[in-house]
This record gives structure tokens, C-alpha cells and sequence, in this order.
């Protein structure tokens, strides 16, 4: 005896029902269904059955509805199941709707998906980088100790070593402090020569990120004495690639820059530092070395203790700084200690640009809100003989609301499953196309699907349904029956609360599409501007290669000049190769330093401390790069080791130091203050760091004189720079040539163009403007589409009207007139709202402009005219439509 | 407890067909029951309802029987008169009694 009641009867009885009387009355039903199909047969009971239910149901929402009635209490637990029941039903109902109506909901879940799928790329980069915790434990506690000088406005600079050792000696405030420098070290022996990514660390560099080698051990503290130096830890990588994952590898000797170093141990495979060093090697100074306090070239970071608050780390480091500076006034004038968290340190300036872009987006999202929003409130008003009835047999304006939010809620989770989609895929295409300052940062590579995603996506998914739900849900409800059904009959549609909510939604969507507009453009200008600096030199056909020599086979100056001087000599009479020079800093490599200055038998006035950045050149550098000699001379093959120490010295230099005064002849002395050399030439200004940066003072030296600008132990590093005559891609091989038959020994380092290294320069620029203008395109996209809609409704909806005005002797002309009247208005109020707004917002960007004024008025006045011009292109159709109106079709329609 | 109004005609049908099936009174009884005694076919949905609107004006009580399988598993739901059910009943026929007095002939 297993019957049932069929499942559609259960369901109407659900629908019709209040909870507590289903029960008894489904019994009653299915008793009488079996009575009736033993009586009459099946199908007679069934047809009774569905009947009977239909009437139940029929009269519980009538008595409920008609009498006002409630019905008997319901227990909480009753009432809950009553809400499930509804939402169940609603998003049945709703899925149905949008199925009857495919280009509606394509559309919407069109914008939608891009709306949240751009949200949710740009969350989860800004999520990684800015707010998840750096691989460490316990990372909130690990800092970046830096030396700050306010007065010129450099927060974040690198540390002399006498400096960090007093630091180390005077803080109370950290468990570890350790300096580490960058480094590139050439691992020989078995196997090819390579050229590997190092970092050279003082003991406590492992503990203050709270990493272990997972084989071995961590470097002792003696081992960053110099003659005790030679161990080395493995990165993950290194030791599975050459080593092959070798569990004996701990006591092994490897070659590092031509000395036996002793693997110590080996870094876990997690272990994650923004340069991703494949071997880490203790930081051992000489005893000279270590008193340094004019050459700044360490980077420092700390743990900080648990029991001591950022804020007092802080303090402590800045008495020390203040002592230092009181100690030491000629090296350490007007220097602080800055300290900062680690993650603010890695993430620099970038956190301002993603902030920009996860601005950008949340505007995009507003605009395809508002875009959803005008198609629902369009639609509802072309269902409001449906909405009608079902007011009329009973549904509340609660309920109705509710159905409508559901299917707001049903498009937006679709929408946002399409956008999760296109998040991902776009996110991993940005990871391709991420230039190398954005490898770097923190979390970069873990850039993915988590739940930390899949839960914000799902979130913004809710929010905007409820936005772009919530008023034309309230709209579309709020009409009396009555006057809905026979207005839906009539088909004027009423709604004028509907026309007017369109027309705002679309000034929105004007108004935010103009503030991006503005920021793409005030973006474009800057980096146009930018673009066309000129560098001070000729970049094109410039080739630089970095070497560097170790020690260990270049002991002194001269080894070292000689093999520069049979690499230059080979490459001159190479194929391709116009001329060489050989410099310790080239332009935009990223390497730089600098020292103190002193001229001869003068005190300089200056509120900055008189600095100046060192540079060893090769005689036929100046004319390599196609740098001007201003004054005086330049180097020549006589500028020997033994000749009078010289120097050349930039124009900047010149305004700076010898203001309206002749310095050919002065002598000064850089960093050395027993070294004087006599100033032979100048030459004009080149932009060295970057093509946005202030030139500083320059001094060159021709390199046989000094050799290398910084004097550490370990490596020698210059870069040659040769001027291509033809291709510059066939240039690579010819410098690797050149170097192997000089010393096969000799690994070379990184082959870049000049144009390579200055377009990479500007590349973080380069990426936030195609980003924010592709943002910009969308948004211009949307809000054209939701002003089409809008317009091509109104000219629909005024057909009649102007039927009978064409009838009655109007122009075509005029009726344009008025059409266009009606788009002017919403496209101005959008664009001076817009402008107000852009106004506001421009300001949160002038740390990305270069040499543009966030009101710029330019920019502001051709986004105007570009987003008028648009609105144009949107309104034409509809309007062209209302001209060709044929007055008699007009005046027939109902 | 009851809101003190008369009985509605309806509602004194539904109660004295409750009366007369004792212990079994559940809906479908007592339409049948209804359709036995005067010959009226009323809606199961009218039946239902009414007795909802009694048992909230306090005349009735209900209780739910052991569900079962012949009912696919639902409890029946049985309904019997309270007290003031009974005395609403007396008051009602008394009221009637008394009206009907000296007009058989009229109505014969």
C-alpha cells in the first residue's frame, strides 16, 4: 500500500497552505485518493484529487487574503520552513523567467559578469599583495629598518655598514637584526657555468624571517667574519636542479666566484624572497669594510621582540639614528632610522595603484549595477499585467518584492559564476604580462582560486543583486492593482516613478564613466609625458652586459682593468659592434650609490649634504652613449692608474656646486677624503634612475683610476655597453664570444638593450594605464548601451505623441528637437556630476602623474567632449527612429 | 477565551455533526456527515477553514492521531467540542426554540 499523492498536488499544497494544516489536510487527500481509485478508477481520482487540491489551496489565500485574516500562530520552527518553501519557490520561478526571456538575461548577465569578474581579479592581486600575511611566521612581528633623510625626501634608503652594526650593538627592540645585499654570484665546477641570484646575509637573517633550513644548518655567528666566510645555503631549487636533490649534499664544496664554499644546509622549498635567491652566503665585511659609514649599499631587516610594540621598535631606533647622527656629522648629518613593516617596504608604491584599480573597478561594478538596474525597471513595467494579477489573488507587496530580489539575487550569482570565470582567466593572463618590479611582490605567485576569492566573488555577487535589485523591486511593486491592470490594458504603462528611476540610473552610469574616463586620461597624459623625456642620451642601438669578476681569480685592480681593457679590445673589432665602453653604472640598470663630496679649499653652502653619485668609466664611454661634453675635456687612453687622478663631473653638479662659477681645474675628492682629483670636463645630464627621477650630481672617474666606485671584497662588477651598427638581437652572441675568449671561465650575466631597460622602467606605469583603460572602455560601454536603452524606450513610449505632433504640421527637425532635448539634459547632468566627481576622486592619484596636474583642465575638457560624443553615437538610432515616425501608424496604435 | 459573538449557521452545522461522530470527527467525516443529516455538499476547503476559525475562537480542540500508512504517513487531525462549544450550542437552539414558537402553521 504504497501510494502517494502526486508530487505537483503536494507542491500546490505547500503553496496554498499555512504549515500547520498540511499535514492533516495532505492525509485527508491521499485517503480519499485511494477510496476514489479503488471507486472509480485512476485517472477519475486523480483529475478529483488535483481539483480538490487546487480548490484548497484556492480558498486558504483567499480566506488569508479577502478576510484579512491571520493565520493561526505558527511555531518558529514552522514559520522558517514557510520561508524556505517561498525561496525555493521564487528562485524556480525566477530561473523560469529568465528563461522566457534569453536576450534580457544574456544581456544582464553579461554586464554583470564583467562588473564582478574585474572585482574580483583586482581583489584577489590587491588581496595577495597588500593584505595577506607574508609567507613568514608570525610576519606582523618582521620590519624593514632603513636610513631616512627627510630633508631630501628619501624614506626608504639603503644602510652603510658601520651604521648597521651599531644598531645591532645599541637596539633592545628586535630577537634578530641582519643587513643582506643583492648579489650575483657565478657558481663553475660541474656542470655549465652559471650565473645565480645571491644574497649575501649577516647570521639572524634566517631567524628574523623565522625560516630553517630544512637540511642542515643556518650560518653561525662567526661565519660573517671575513676568512670564515665561505659556507653557503642552497635554495630548494639550486639543490634539486644541479644537485639532484642530493641528501649528502651538506659538507659538499661547491665553486662560487672561483673560491671552495661548503654547502651548510639547504632552504626549505617554501621559502620565498622577492628576488627568489638560489644561494644564500654569509655577509663577510673586512675589517675595513666594516667602518664604512659614507657608502650606503645594506638593506636591513629585524624581528621585532613580542613584548615590544611596533611604536616603542620604533622609537628606540630613532634615538639611536640621533645618536649616530650627533657621533658622526659629516657622514650621518640630518639621517634617521625609518622602520616600517616588511610587507610596506616590499610593496613600495604599488599600493597606491592597486587601491587606484580596485577604485577603478568598484566604479565599473556601480555602472553595470545601474546598467542591470534600467533593464529590470524596463522589464518590470512590460510585466505589470502579470505583477497585476498576482497582487489581485493575494500576494502581498512583501512577497512580490521578496520574488523580485530573488531574481536579482538569481542573475547576480549567475552573472558572478560567469564573472569568477572571467576573473580567473584574466587573472592568470595578467600574471604573463606582469612586468618584473610586480614579480617581485609578495604573493604574486599565489595568485589563484582560494576560498578567500571564491568567498569575496560571492559576496560582491549578493551585494550587487540586492543594489540593482532592491529599487526596481520597489518600483514595480508600488502600483494598486486596480490601476495597474487597466493602465497594462490601456498599454500607456504607466510608471512614470519607472521612466524617472531609468533616466537617473542612466546619469549615474554617465556621471561614474566620466570619473574613470578622467583617470585613464590624466594616466595617458603622464605617461605620454613621460615618454617624451629626453633621456641626455642616445638610447638606440645600446647594448649593456653585466659581469662581474670574482675575486678570487682578480685580486687587485690591475687583473681586473686588463681583462676590461682584451674584452673591449675584442669587441671593437667584432661585426656589429660600433664601439665599446665599460662603465660601473649604467643608466637605468638600477645600480647607483653615492658618496660624500669635498671640494678643494671651499665650504658649500647647502641644505642637503653635499653628495654626488660615482661612476667608473672607460674614455670612450661619453661618446658610446652619446653623452655631450659640455666643457672642458674628456678621458683619454692617458687617464692611467699612474697618471694625476681626474674626474668629470655633470652639469647638475655644476648649478649645484659651482653656481655661475668655472670648475675645470677645481679639485674635489668623492667619498676619499685623502684622494683629490682635478675636475677635467663636464658633461651635459643623462636620467639614470629613471625617466621620471631628478638628476643628481654625477662624478666619473676613468675606471683604470677607480676601479670600482663601492669598495667591497667580494666581486667586482662593471658593465659593458656597446653601440650596435646594425641588429641589435645579433649583439648577444657577439658579447658571449667575446667574454669566453677572454676567460671561458667567465659566466656572463644579464644581455639588455638600452630601449629594453628604459621601456622597462615605465612599465608599472605602462600596465596601470592599459588597465584602467580597459576599465574606462567598459564602463563607456555599458553606460552607451544603457543610454540606447533608454532612449530607444522614451522614443517608443512617445510614439503617439509624436504621431499627433507630425500630424499637426511639426518637422521632422523639431521632433528631433525634442528627443534630443530630452538626451542632452540626462548626458550634461551626467557629465557636470561627473566632473564634480572626478574633481574629487583626482586628487588620491597625483602620486601616479607625472608632470600633470590632477585638474588638469585638458584632460578634463576632451573627456567631456569624448563622452558627449559617445552619448551622441548612443542616442542617434533612437533618434533618427523618432523622425521616421509615420504619423498614421502612430496615431493607431492602442 | 471565546469571543463571545453568536454561532454562525455554518459553524453550528459543523459543530453538531462534530457532536454526532463522537470520538471520529476529523474533516472528511464530518463533511459526510453534513451530506448524510441535510443533504448539502460543502467544500472540504469551507469545512476546513471553519473548523480552524472554531478551534481559535476557543469551541473546539484538536488533536493529532498517530500518523499512518494508509495516510502515506500523516497524522489525521480529530477535533472535539469544548465546553463552551456545548453551552454556545444549548444558547443557540434556545434562541431558536423560541422564535420558531407558534409559527409551525405558518411554515408548514
Amino acid at each position: 500500500m504504497n501510494e502517494r499523492l502526486p508530487r505537483g498536488v503536494e507542491a500546490l499544497l505547500h503553496y496554498g497552505l499555512p504549515a500547520d494544516q498540511r499535514e492533516p489536510i495532505a492525509g485527508d487527500l491521499l485517503e480519499e485518493y485511494v477510496e476514489r481509485t479503488d471507486r472509480d478508477g485512476r485517472l477519475r481520482a486523480l483529475a478529483a484529487v488535483w481539483v480538490q487540491a487546487a480548490r484548497l489551496a484556492w480558498r486558504f489565500r483567499l480566506e488569508r487574503t479577502v478576510h484579512g485574516r491571520p493565520l493561526p500562530p505558527i511555531a518558529d520552527e514552522i514559520r522558517s520552513s514557510n520561508m524556505w518553501d517561498a525561496v525555493r519557490q521564487d528562485i524556480t520561478f525566477a530561473i523560469r523567467m529568465l528563461r522566457r526571456q534569453p536576450g534580457f538575461a544574456v544581456v544582464a548577465i553579461l554586464a554583470l559578469a564583467l562588473g564582478i569578474g574585474a572585482n574580483t581579479a583586482i581583489f584577489s592581486v590587491v588581496d595577495a599583495v597588500l593584505w595577506r600575511a607574508l609567507p613568514y611566521a608570525s610576519a606582523d612581528e618582521i620590519v624593514a629598518l632603513a636610513e631616512a633623510r627627510p630633508r631630501e625626501g628619501r624614506m626608504n634608503g639603503p644602510v652603510a655598514p658601520a651604521d648597521f652594526f651599531d644598531w645591532r650593538r645599541g637596539s633592545r627592540s628586535f630577537t634578530a637584526m641582519a643587513a643582506y645585499n643583492e648579489i650575483a654570484l657565478n657558481l663553475t665546477g660541474r656542470g655549465e657555468p652559471e650565473r645565480l641570484r645571491g644574497l649575501s646575509v649577516s647570521p639572524g637573517f634566517l631567524a628574523a624571517l623565522g625560516v630553517s633550513p630544512v637540511v642542515g644548518r643556518d650560518f653561525a655567528p662567526d661565519e660573517e667574519t671575513f676568512g670564515r666566510h665561505r659556507v653557503a645555503l642552497l635554495s630548494d631549487g639550486l639543490w634539486r636542479r644541479r644537485f639532484g636533490g642530493d641528501a649528502s649534499i651538506v659538507g659538499r664544496t661547491v665553486t662560487v666566484d672561483g673560491n671552495p664554499y661548503e654547502v651548510v644546509g639547504v632552504l626549505p622549498a617554501r621559502f620565498w624572497w622577492p628576488t627568489r635567491p638560489d644561494l644564500l652566503v654569509p655577509l663577510a665585511l673586512d675589517d675595513h669594510d666594516r667602518t664604512l659609514r659614507a657608502a650606503h649599499f645594506l638593506r636591513v631587516v629585524g624581528r621585532r621582540n613580542s613584548g615590544v610594540s611596533f611604536t616603542q621598535a620604533r622609537e628606540e631606533m630613532a634615538v639611536i639614528g640621533r645618536r649616530l647622527s650627533a657621533a658622526f656629522p659629516v657622514e650621518n648629518a640630518n639621517h634617521t632610522t625609518s622602520v616600517q613593516p616588511l610587507r610596506d617596504a616590499l610593496v613600495g608604491d604599488t599600493r597606491t595603484a592597486l587601491l587606484t584599480l580596485l577604485g577603478a573597478v568598484a566604479l565599473v561594478l556601480l555602472i553595470a549595477c545601474a546598467n542591470v538596474a534600467t533593464l529590470l525597471v524596463a522589464r518590470a513595467t512590460t510585466r505589470q499585467k502579470e505583477l497585476a494579477i498576482r497582487m489581485a489573488v493575494g500576494g502581498t507587496r512583501t512577497r512580490l518584492v521578496q520574488q523580485m530580489l530573488t531574481e536579482s539575487l538569481v542573475l547576480a550569482m549567475v552573472g558572478g559564476g560567469v564573472g569568477l570565470l572571467l576573473a580567473l582567466w584574466s587573472v592568470a593572463g595578467l600574471r604573463r604580462m606582469l612586468p618584473e618590479q610586480f614579480a617581485m611582490l609578495p604573493g604574486i605567485d599565489q595568485l589563484g582560486l582560494d576560498a578567500r576569492i571564491l568567498a569575496s566573488a560571492f559576496f560582491v555577487s549578493v551585494v550587487t543583486g540586492l543594489v540593482f535589485g532592491v529599487a526596481p523591486a520597489l518600483v514595480a511593486s508600488d502600483q494598486r492593482s486596480g490601476a495597474m491592470l487597466s493602465d497594462a490594458v490601456r498599454g500607456t504603462s504607466g510608471g512614470a516613478r519607472g521612466r524617472r528611476l531609468r533616466s537617473t540610473l542612466v546619469v549615474a552610469e554617465l556621471a561614474l564613466s566620466l570619473i574613470l574616463l578622467v583617470g585613464a586620461g590624466l594616466l595617458m597624459t603622464s605617461f605620454w609625458k613621460i615618454t617624451a623625456v629626453a633621456p641626455g642620451f642616445r638610447p638606440a642601438q645600446l647594448v649593456t652586459m653585466r659581469l662581474s669578476l670574482p675575486a678570487s681569480r682578480y685580486a687587485d685592480h690591475a687583473s681586473a682593468a686588463g681583462f676590461y681593457l682584451a674584452l673591449s679590445d675584442r669587441l671593437r673589432s667584432a661585426p656589429g659592434i660600433e664601439r665599446v665602453a665599460v662603465t660601473s653604472a649604467p643608466p637605468f640598470s638600477g645600480l647607483n650609490g653615492r658618496l660624500n663630496l669635498e671640494v678643494e679649499n671651499r665650504e658649500i653652502e647647502s641644505t642637503f649634504p653635499v653628495r654626488a653619485h660615482p661612476r667608473s668609466v672607460s674614455p670612450e664611454y661619453f661618446q658610446t652613449l652619446g653623452i655631450p661634453l659640455v666643457r672642458g675635456r674628456g678621458f683619454t687612453d692617458r687617464d692611467s692608474a699612474d697618471a694625476p687622478a681626474v674626474a668629470i663631473i655633470n652639469q647638475t653638479a655644476v648649478r649645484r656646486y659651482w653656481p655661475g662659477l668655472n670648475p675645470i681645474g677645481e679639485r674635489i675628492s668623492l667619498g676619499d677624503p685623502r684622494r683629490w682629483r682635478e675636475i677635467v670636463g663636464v658633461v651635459g645630464d643623462i636620467k639614470h634612475e629613471g625617466l621620471d627621477t631628478e638628476v643628481a650630481p654625477e662624478v666619473y672617474m676613468p675606471f683604470q683610476q677607480e676601479f670600482t666606485a663601492l669598495g667591497t671584497a667580494l666581486v667586482r662588477g662593471l658593465s659593458v655597453v656597446v653601440r650596435a651598427s646594425g641588429d641589435v638581437a645579433a649583439v648577444a652572441p657577439v658579447l658571449r664570444t667575446a667574454v669566453a675568449s677572454v676567460d671561458e671561465q667567465q659566466p656572463v650575466g644579464a644581455i639588455q638593450s638600452m630601449d629594453d631597460l628604459i621601456a622597462h622602467s615605465v612599465a608599472p606605469r605602462r600596465l596601470n594605464l592599459l588597465l584602467l583603460s580597459v576599465f574606462a572602455f567598459v564602463a563607456v560601454t555599458l553606460t552607451a548601451a544603457g543610454l540606447y536603452g533608454v532612449m530607444a524606450y522614451l522614443v517608443a513610449q512617445r510614439t503617439r505623441e509624436i504621431g499627433v505632433r507630425m500630424a499637426l504640421g511639426a518637422t521632422p527637425s523639431s521632433v528631433l528637437g525634442l528627443v534630443l532635448r530630452q538626451a542632452g539634459g540626462m548626458t550634461t547632468a551626467g557629465i557636470v556630476i561627473g566632473l564634480a566627481g572626478a574633481f574629487l576622486f583626482a586628487r588620491y592619484l597625483t602620486s601616479l602623474l607625472f608632470q600633470v596636474s590632477a585638474a588638469d583642465p585638458a584632460v578634463y575638457l576632451a573627456v567631456s567632449l569624448l563622452l558627449s560624443g559617445v552619448a551622441f553615437l548612443a542616442i542617434v538610432i533612437p533618434c533618427s527612429r523618432a523622425t521616421r515616425v509615420d504619423p498614421l501608424t502612430a496615431l493607431r496604435e492602442p | 477565551m471565546t469571543d463571545g459573538s453568536p454561532l454562525g449557521e455554518f459553524e453550528q452545522v459543523v459543530l453538531l455533526a462534530i457532536l454526532r461522530l463522537g470520538d471520529e470527527a476529523y474533516a472528511v467525516a464530518v463533511q459526510n456527515e453534513i451530506l448524510r443529516c441535510t443533504g448539502r455538499d460543502v467544500s472540504r476547503g469551507s469545512i476546513y477553514i471553519t473548523l480552524d476559525r472554531l478551534e481559535t475562537k476557543g469551541y473546539l480542540k484538536s488533536r493529532l492521531a498517530d500518523p499512518t500508512p494508509e495516510r502515506g504517513g500523516r497524522a489525521k487531525r480529530y477535533y472535539t467540542l469544548r465546553p463552551t462549544a456545548v453551552e454556545a450550542l444549548r444558547d443557540s437552539r434556545r434562541a431558536l426554540v423560541a422564535l420558531w414558537r407558534g409559527l409551525e402553521a405558518k411554515l408548514a
